[in-house]
């Protein structure tokens, strides 16, 4: 490993995010953590707005419902459920290392939880589309 | 791959607040979405399944609780993503009054909304 490698951490700049010439493992699990915890910032957003339905009533969410079911957005609830996933299993691994817990062993540890988001995924994807 | 600490403007104590709020939030998180898709016959809850839901004993509470937890998580882990970005002090500082004023609006916001429904005269 030579000794040029960046701290993707310390970038200046947001496109060392997508800087792959000393791309790791560590890179991509950071570069993923990022994506996915701004869109989980969004939807979580977008998801306390819309919610604004049931303060109308009834009428006003059970058809808000109705559109949430077209395929757009189960779609969409899909991406989210997966970010979800990535974002959190890969969130334990930080908070483990971060605490001196499992370091020897954290490309494992990514790998055995990254495995664990991708049947979790799977799950998800038949539940959402697979239904008749 | 390297641990992670603190980064510089990372006050100690908020890094291991975003920790532990995002292990709190991936444990209510699974149960949030557990009981949205995977228990609600239609995959999604209807209005009254939502106030029948939030009227149980403690699930005002574990939904409130969720609200404060992922809220604080998701301001805390967009600054962290901005002071990658070298900000300078004072644009840190502005961005700090924005981000606390966000969270404590979509808390406050949450929790009204979340008693408009427990307190919603629908039934069944």
């Amino acid at each position: 490993m030579q000794n040029t490698v960046k701290n993707p951490r310390k970038a200046s700049n947001f496109l060392h995010w997508f800087d792959f010439t000393d791309a790791d493992l560590g890179t991509f699990a950071f570069i993923m953590n990022r994506i996915a915890g701004i869109g989980l910032v969004v939807y979580l957003f977008l998801h306390l707005i819309v919610l604004s339905q049931l303060a109308q009533g009834a009428s006003a969410y059970n058809s808000f419902i109705a559109l949430a079911h077209s395929p757009l957005f189960v779609a969409g609830e899909f991406v989210v459920v997966a970010g979800v996933l990535l974002h959190g299993l890969n969130g334990l691994r930080i908070a483990l290392t971060s605490l001196g817990i499992g370091v020897p062993i954290q490309k494992g540890l990514f790998l055995g939880l990254m495995a664990i988001a991708v049947v979790g995924i799977i799950i998800f994807a038949i539940k959402m589309f697979g239904g008749a | 791959m390297v641990s992670v600490g603190p980064k510089p403007h990372e006050n100690t104590w908020l890094w291991l607040l975003k920790l532990v709020t995002g292990v709190l939030v991936f444990t209510l998180i699974l149960i949030h979405i557990v009981v949205n898709h995977l228990v609600a016959v239609s995959g999604l809850l209807t209005y009254a399944g939502v106030v029948a839901y939030l009227s149980q004993p403690g699930i005002a509470l574990l939904e409130s609780t969720f609200l404060i937890i992922v809220v604080v998580h998701a301001l805390l882990g967009t600054r962290s993503i901005v002071l990658d970005l070298n900000p300078s002090s004072a644009v840190v500082r502005g961005l700090d009054w924005v981000f606390g004023i966000i969270g404590a609006a979509a808390i406050v916001y949450g929790l009204w909304l979340i008693q408009v429904i427990i307190h919603s005269n629908v039934t069944g």
